[in-house]
């Protein structure tokens, strides 16, 4: 008892309070990035892309032709055709191999590290 | 005769890209096209793949031609339509020229070789033209219209193209193997 008077005298207990109350949440919650793929010139932008499992994707169209988004091995998941300034996004869980089912040499790749 | 008939539209390509080579020695001091006849030469040649790819799809049943096709519709429209509206953009009109008149009758040959064609060879005929027109067309982009574009925003649409030119030849070489 004197010692957890000693520790709120001292304002130490506060900080543990404090501390549990709110870096823990932020601790189990990975921070989430985005990131951007750029579609110009008939390539991926960059082609290859190292991200954490959870991060969000998102490609825009910077072509002046249309463009989708496509898993190469089972086409599990497709962006629709996106024209000439569009954008699709995606939460990436796993590494994937992509490309354009309209442009068949286009291809891409995420790594999930 | 259909081997005949390849031949002779190869060679009216080989027969353009002589022209364009054999001007391209000029381009530096004096062009031997000027930017409205670039973009002529550049709308025709898109306007040729179309007229190609409408063929296709009357005549092939091949779902990877098909593909291939209406890929080749939809994209050489959007250089042409990119081509209209910098043009309009620039007040130029398009000029005709000796380039484009012979890409012109060498489609008219590749045309009638194509429409003749039975459904059984159709397919090897259409994208082997393809592989070749596009090999050739690239090489005539990347030699001397690219080059002998005065306006940069011209020139820059050219480049823009250039890729797209070069993912439809690999996209052409890869139905190409699997026929």
């Amino acid at each position: 008892m004197n010692i957890i008077l000693k520790l709120l005298r001292n304002g130490v207990f506060l900080q543990c309070i404090a501390f549990i109350a709110f870096s823990e949440p932020v601790l189990s919650q990975k921070k989430r990035t985005k990131h951007t793929v750029e579609i110009k010139k008939m390539k991926f932008v960059p082609p290859e892309l190292t991200i954490h499992k959870g991060d969000t994707v998102v490609w825009v169209n910077r072509d002046i032709f249309p463009h989708d988004v496509t898993e190469s091995k089972n086409k599990t998941w497709s962006s629709s055709t996106l024209e000439q300034g569009k954008s699709w996004y995606k939460v990436i869980t796993k590494s994937t191999n992509y490309y354009c089912s309209l442009h068949i040499v286009m291809k891409g790749e995420l790594i999930v590290k | 005769m259909k081997t005949i008939n390849l031949s002779t539209n190869l060679a009216t390509i080989m027969f353009v890209l002589a022209i364009l080579t054999t001007t391209s020695g000029f381009s530096q001091e004096n062009p031997s096209l000027s930017d409205p006849e670039v973009a002529s030469v550049a709308v025709v040649a898109n306007q040729i793949d179309i007229s190609y790819a409408e063929i296709a799809i009357k005549k092939s049943k091949n779902k990877e031609i098909l593909d291939f096709a209406k890929r080749m519709i939809t994209d050489h429209n959007a250089v042409i339509e990119q081509a209209v509206a910098l043009v309009t953009k620039l007040s130029v009109t398009p000029k005709d020229n000796a380039v484009s008149q012979s890409l012109l009758e060498g489609a008219e040959k590749t045309k009638k070789m194509l429409h003749k064609a039975n459904r059984k060879d159709f397919d090897k005929l259409y994208i082997g033209n393809e592989v070749a027109y596009h090999k050739a067309v690239i090489a005539a982009v990347k030699d001397l219209l690219i080059p002998e574009s005065d306006n940069e925003e011209l020139r820059g649409l050219l480049e823009t193209v250039l890729p797209a030119l070069e993912a439809h030849l690999g996209h052409a070489e890869m139905v190409q193997k699997k026929l």
